[in-house]
């Protein structure tokens, strides 16, 4: 069956503008390459579709080789904001861009709706 | 213990995972993933962060070696790593020439930030349809002789050769710390084995 990404866009659309403070969202292949994405004006979506693909195998690596487990989620948080990764099943990556004021227990909570929205719509 | 920082880079399917690994002395860190791209066609998985490796060269130094992602969409990652990079070796595979101007694509975006001794390594020599080495650096547009980097061959899954791509690697880096105006290591007639090419001729 082909990915629906008109409705992957319309989840990451809906994800976007209703949590407060979340700034973007993407969704893109373990290899880089962009499903959907909502992001903010000025980024490019290949570009941060790379660097979540990067950033996630890196993060399964240290994950693996100093004995932490199977991944969740990685965060890099900056003075101006937060960007969370989770892997979204086997074949995508979901990355959430967050302004500095988000609550993170609501962000983690519409995250995992949002990731079990995108995973029905995925596979 | 002196330590060197070498960075393999090249277009996708050229061989620098394997390069990586046939070397290194640990086992090299990959960050393979399931490729969805133009390269599925090529192979299965692709590098997404880097591949690491690091071998002893002898008694007092320690190689760590990384390797690139060949998509270009990963250029933030040749710059991270090229940043610190004391040399670095340019993949070719020969017998895809189509993949040239991706390659020359690199060279540009290594030479605009760093000026570091560069090696380029022709693998996938023996396919059908690989192109002679002078008309590979002509197409990498190296027109000009005086400017002309060491070209290799190589067979990335024998450590044997790897060994000779890396020994040529720290030849052209003491080079450039001798005389940090000539980027090239002077030519030499025999390397010991017999499909080693320390430098190509172009002939006008």
């Amino acid at each position: 069956m082909a990915i629906n990404t008109e409705k992957l866009g319309y989840i990451l659309q809906n994800f976007v503008s209703t949590t407060s403070d979340v700034q973007g969202a993407a969704i893109v292949t373990p290899d880089g390459l962009p499903l959907a994405s909502n992001l903010p004006g000025g980024m490019d979506e290949e570009r941060v579709s790379a660097m979540s693909a990067a950033m996630l195998s890196l993060g399964e690596r240290i994950g693996q080789e100093l004995a932490r487990g199977a991944i969740d989620r990685l965060y890099v948080e900056g003075n101006e904001g937060i960007s969370i990764l989770t892997s979204c099943g086997q074949d995508a990556v979901f990355l959430v861009l967050a302004g500095k004021a988000a609550k993170q227990g609501v962000l983690m909570l519409e995250i995992k709706r949002a990731l079990s929205d995108l995973k029905h719509t995925l596979f | 213990m002196r330590l060197m920082r070498l960075v393999v880079t090249g277009t996708a399917g050229a061989g620098k995972s394997t390069f990586v690994r046939t070397v290194s002395d640990i086992e090299a860190i990959d960050t393979d993933r399931t490729a969805t791209d133009e390269t599925a066609q090529i192979k299965q998985k692709t590098t997404v962060a880097f591949d690491f490796g690091r071998l002893s060269f002898g008694p007092r130094l320690e190689i760590h070696i990384y390797g690139t992602p060949g998509q270009s969409r990963f250029n933030f990652m040749w710059d991270i790593l090229i940043q610190r990079a004391n040399a670095y070796v340019l993949l070719v595979a020969a017998h895809r020439i189509d993949e040239l101007v991706k390659a020359r694509q690199i060279i540009a975006f290594m030479n605009e930030r760093v000026q570091i001794p560069m090696v380029i390594g022709l693998t996938h020599r023996d396919c059908p349809g690989a192109r002679s080495p002078e008309e590979i650096a002509m197409r990498l547009g190296y027109t000009d002789l005086s400017n002309l980097p060491t070209i290799v061959t190589v067979n990335p899954n024998e450590k044997n050769s790897v060994l000779e791509t890396l020994n040529v690697m720290l030849m052209s880096y003491l080079m450039s710390q001798l005389a940090p105006d000539l980027n090239t290591v002077p030519a030499r007639q025999n390397f010991g084995q017999e499909e080693y090419r320390p430098r190509v001729q172009i002939v006008r």
